[in-house]
């Protein structure tokens, strides 16, 4: 390891700050322009209907409409993994919210005024209201043939006849002889309902088609490249005629990795001949129509001998991926890869399916399907540390995976793909004062008490997800960096000007990164998601910076007269090593070296890098051998809470997070974003969830009724540490950590709670209606 | 974005926001008063209200008073429910006012909207049910006054066309030791599962509900409940279930076991705030 960092493991300030703080960046829901048109959605009422009648009358009687499309118009289906949604529902709706139409006018209130006056008649049908309910012999069916749709990707497996989306399978071992074995075993069942992203920038897009045929899109999306794909695969353009641009994303969470507004903005544009057209949903519209955060029903048996090896797991999800499976077909077999939680069990059996339901359909969620299994999986290992009569703590030290273990796919761990489990665990045990589980009084009557996690996480990217870097010099010698990674709020533009910055040797001042993002001129990258963005973006950033090394050095050698060999850069200067005070700043040689006469040689200098996943397969349909991601991140994750046994009312003291996140490249930033993670994991954990109605309809789709935790409201004191193991893959050793924060606080805070009240607490959110309920049932 | 259009009146009197009200209904517009504007806005942008006129009263100066008139406190309707939180004139109010919505909302929102809300809750109106508070409201008739509770008790809404300027509170009701208590589902900011304001006179407690049941209520035989010393809070809490005007609120914030449960709390604390006078 090269030691003495430049700008890596630096607490830079994020380089959007100053704009932010003030206000003055610009969202795709800012610009405007002469002749900009809007679209607005009509969207379904019911669950689940058939569709009897558009009636759009008096709908083109209000001023200013200039277009109606509605479903029938496009009947196809779209998605990113198994084709089954069409943009605008056709012959039926399947959930509440569901576009069914979309009006264009010149004005945004006539848009509106129109779409209020479109009615739909129905013919109900019987709604599947839970994936419970979906998997039951004879249920209703969303989708009469699921498995006659166009599949994307290899790993997705629809059942036709039933209401499976796809069925994701893990063998390992021999489970079946293995539960002989154990000692103790424990079974229980989880479960939670779908939630919504609420990132702070509801959801826009804007479309236009020039005469030329260019297609133009702006949007708030974290996947430029997979809304080109999309057009080029379902709306027959081609694909170098679609131009994608992502101004700042404000929020995102895994919501905008989806492509959903933008095949509709571009069927508005496509019915004005062209012209530009805005479709912007408002906040209902983001919650309810727009796609959400999966819900799900789980059941985990494990099973451990008398010293607290465990020795064989049962998994089997049930995942409320709603009316399609979009993103949750990804997120069923990211769950099931990663079944076990950070433990090496030899016997795994996981069943793991997307389930459809007439609920919002669900895609991306920070955490990818891993907040989900943790809390199913967390709270089962505190269950079954009780029943062996040992600390939680040390059953999972007894348990925690290390190099040399495979993984449920059975992918082999070694030292640079895993963290170190053991190590998170043992400094999150000490840092939360960890007293064994125990309820502890404190003052007025209420109860303390501490709960922890442990959890990881791999990426499941595309095999070939790749991202690429282009590094430009101004005639002063300093540097812009253009590379497709989305700044959502992350601070991902802020890390890779700081690698940049270490491998040039250069203070960040003076490398500017493009902000906004262009596929015109941007190099292809994946997407901007799965934490994977300071892994692939930032080996492309590397990679580009030593092609600009390369060749700043052969001018250099050129203007020295010296080999380029014998050259070194930094602080602006490329330097001869054995003499440095003999050299020659970039600025005079960034764009050539022009000789005393004139003479100009090499121009300038373009730096060039790419980087793309290593060694990574699909899964094995019939047991899930594979190598699904390139490294695991580890961490453990600990609350404590203080509850009043009167009217079971609590609020979170004290979250903490231990993090192996290899080299930390900004520490400052990293501990904000875990911080935020924890928050996110808190307010998913206690108070947020969709509420449906018998007839599936939403029941609180706006902020004014579905409740978040708030500013003033997070815990009392938040702690945050990492462990640093480098990984030798990542740039400088860094490995993924953006959606870690979230991961392990529902457990975490569950596990504490079930111990102040001595009440299995198995179903989010944990608002005290449900620790009051749970207690009252519960076995003290 | 509103999908509607409609005209926006600002009058300075009372008199000329009636001549207005009479003109806009005479061109067949529907037409609303408008004070704070958070409920109008929020629920005309997702089309549950709609109006062809609206007239907005913060211009009329009698709305905007908060003063003494020997023993009576005149509390215009179109002041925010900050103002009077801030003011310190009407402790009890101050705190059921504080629990309505979050600060910046409450910068907005009036006390004449809060008491005449669509929405069930209308904490602010409890305390001013304990104080048997009169309304001075303007009308077709011309102005005239009467108990609050008659106008908006009992799930009562003013009637269209009547222009509530002030609400009146006597000073004996304003210094009364009083109780507040809100429950939400589970961050701080939101509707109540039960809200109960309380106060006493002598060894006589009365208590306002909001959140229990379909509106908040202020009952005679619950008073006579809270103020039995001879009961535990949990045979109160029995005894107030079975006055209740409607069934117990079940929704997606909580069933009616739990406001049930969060009522009996309540109860709990009054009982020992109150201690010395059982």
């Amino acid at each position: 390891m090269e030691q003495g960092w430049y700008s890596v493991g630096q607490p830079e300030q994020r380089i959007d700050a100053e704009e932010k703080a003030r206000g003055t960046v610009r969202f795709v829901g800012d610009y405007l322009s002469p002749g900009l048109m809007h679209a607005k959605l009509v969207t379904s009422e019911r669950a689940h209907a058939e569709i009897r009648s558009v009636d759009v009358t008096e709908a083109w009687k209000v001023p200013g409409v200039r277009a109606i499309i509605t479903g029938e118009m496009f009947p196809f289906h779209i998605g990113p993994i198994l084709a089954d949604r069409p943009p605008l529902a056709f012959k039926k709706v399947r959930y509440c919210g569901e576009p069914l139409a979309i009006i264009v006018a010149d004005a945004e209130d006539q848009a509106k005024q129109a779409a209020e006056r479109v009615v739909v008649t129905y013919d109900p049908l019987p709604v599947v209201n839970s994936p419970s309910d979906a998997m039951r012999p004879g249920s209703p069916l969303v989708h009469e043939d699921a498995g006659s749709y166009q599949k994307l990707i290899s790993n997705v497996y629809p059942v036709s006849g039933t209401n499976i989306g796809s069925h994701i399978k893990i063998r390992k071992g021999d489970a079946g002889a293995a539960w002989a074995q154990c000692d103790e075993t424990v079974t229980a069942s989880y479960s939670f309902n779908l939630t919504d992203h609420a990132a702070m920038e509801p959801r826009a897009a804007m479309a236009e088609i020039n005469p030329s045929g260019k297609i133009i899109i702006h949007s708030c999306s974290q996947s430029p490249f997979t809304i080109k794909k999309v057009l080029n695969q379902f709306f027959n353009v081609e694909l170098g005629n679609v131009i994608v641009h992502i101004p700042l994303v404000g929020g995102a969470f895994g919501g905008k990795g989806t492509v959903q507004l933008e095949p509709l903005a571009y069927l508005a544009s496509k019915a004005v001949g062209g012209k530009l057209v805005r479709l912007e949903y408002s906040r209902e519209e983001d919650m309810r129509t727009a796609p959400c955060h999966i819900g799900l029903e789980a059941t985990v048996r494990l099973g451990a001998d008398k010293d607290g090896r465990l020795l064989a797991g049962q998994y089997t999800f049930l995942f409320d991926s709603g009316a399609y499976t979009d993103q949750g077909a990804g997120v069923t077999r990211a769950a099931a890869l990663d079944c076990t939680g950070p433990y090496d069990i030899a016997n795994v059996w996981c069943d793991s399916y997307c389930v459809y339901t007439n609920h919002p359909y669900a895609t991306s969620f920070r955490g990818y399907g891993h907040p989900e299994l943790s809390f199913a999986v967390e709270r089962t290992m505190d269950k079954l540390a009780r029943r062996l009569g040992l600390d939680p703590v040390e059953f999972r030290l007894r348990n925690a995976i290390k190099p040399g273990d495979e993984t449920p796919t059975q992918a082999v761990l070694t030292a640079n793909n895993i963290g170190d489990s053991a190590q998170c665990l043992l400094r999150a045990k000490e840092l939360i004062g960890w007293d064994g589980g125990k309820a502890r009084e404190a003052a007025g009557g209420k109860v303390r008490s501490k709960g922890l996690s442990l959890f990881w996480k791999t990426s499941t990217t595309a095999t070939n997800a790749q991202a690429g870097a282009v590094i430009k010099f101004e005639a002063d010698g300093s540097v812009n960096l253009n590379c497709a990674a989305i700044e959502l709020g992350q601070g991902t533009k802020t890390v890779l000007a700081q690698i940049l910055s270490e491998k040039l040797k250069m203070p960040l001042s003076k490398i500017r990164v493009t902000m906004e993002v262009n596929t015109q001129y941007d190099p292809h990258q994946w997407r901007t998601v799965a934490s994977s963005t300071t892994f692939l973006a930032g080996r492309a950033v590397m990679s580009a910076a030593d092609d600009a090394i390369a060749k700043l050095k052969k001018t250099a050698a050129v203007a020295l007269q010296c080999a380029e060999e014998d050259l070194d850069i930094g602080d602006g200067r490329v330097y001869y090593r054995p003499a440095p005070e003999f050299g020659v700043d970039i600025q005079e040689i960034a764009l050539g070296y022009k000789f005393p006469n004139g003479h100009t040689v090499s121009g300038q200098v373009i730096g060039v890098g790419k980087h793309v996943q290593t060694h990574l397969t699909p899964m094995d349909e019939k047991t899930g051998f594979g190598k699904p991601g390139p490294w695991w991140s580890v961490g453990a994750q600990a609350v404590e809470i203080e509850l009043d046994p009167a009217d079971y009312s609590y609020r979170v003291l004290k979250a903490l997070t231990v993090l192996d996140g290899g080299t930390i490249i900004n520490p400052r930033m990293a501990e904000q974003q875990m911080r935020g993670g924890m928050y996110l994991g808190l307010s998913f954990a206690s108070t947020e969830s969709f509420r449906f109605d018998a007839e599936g309809i939403v029941l609180n789709p706006s902020l004014r009724d579905y409740q978040m935790l708030r500013f003033g409201e997070e815990p009392a004191e938040y702690m945050v540490d990492f462990v640093q193991t480098p990984s030798a893959a990542g740039p400088y050793g860094a490995r993924g950590i953006g959606e870690y924060g979230v991961i392990g606080m529902a457990p975490a805070l569950a596990n504490a709670l079930s111990a102040a009240t001595g009440a299995e607490l198995d179903e989010l959110p944990l608002t005290p209606e449900t620790v009051w309920r749970a207690a009252g049932e519960g076995s003290r | 974005m509103i999908g509607f259009n409609f005209d926006y009146h600002r009058p300075g009197t009372p008199e000329e926001a009636l001549s207005c009200f009479r003109e806009s209904t005479g061109q067949g517009l529907q037409t609303v008063f408008y004070s704070g504007g958070t409920e109008f806005l929020t629920h005309a942008r997702t089309g549950e209200i709609s109006a062809g006129a609206v007239i907005d009263i913060k211009d009329i100066p009698e709305c905007r008073e908060l003063q003494w008139d020997g023993e009576i406190l005149m509390i215009g309707a179109a002041l925010t429910l900050n103002e009077l939180a801030g003011s310190g004139e009407y402790p009890l109010l101050a705190l059921a006012a504080k629990g309505v919505a979050d600060h910046t909302s409450r910068n907005k929102i009036t006390i004449g909207g809060n008491v005449n809300s669509r929405l069930p809750y209308r904490e602010a109106l409890l305390p001013l049910l304990l104080a048997d508070a009169a309304a001075k409201v303007a009308g077709p008739e011309g102005e005239r006054t009467l108990p609050l509770s008659e106008l908006v008790g009992q799930g009562g809404r003013l009637p269209s066309g009547e222009l509530l300027l002030q609400i009146l509170v006597s000073r004996r009701a304003v210094e009364r030791p009083h109780f507040f208590r809100k429950k939400t589902r589970m961050t701080k900011v939101g509707y109540p599962l039960v809200s109960l304001a309380a106060d006493r006179e002598g060894s006589r407690i009365s208590g306002a509900f909001s959140g229990l049941c379909g509106q908040p209520f202020r009952l005679a035989q619950v008073d006579e409940v809270l103020s039995d010393k001879s009961l535990t809070p949990e045979a109160q809490a029995a005894e107030i279930r079975s006055l209740l005007p409607t069934a117990v609120t079940a929704d997606q914030y909580a069933s009616a076991e739990y406001r049930l449960f969060v009522l009996g709390r309540m109860l709990h604390e009054l009982a020992e705030e109150w201690e010395e006078c059982r």
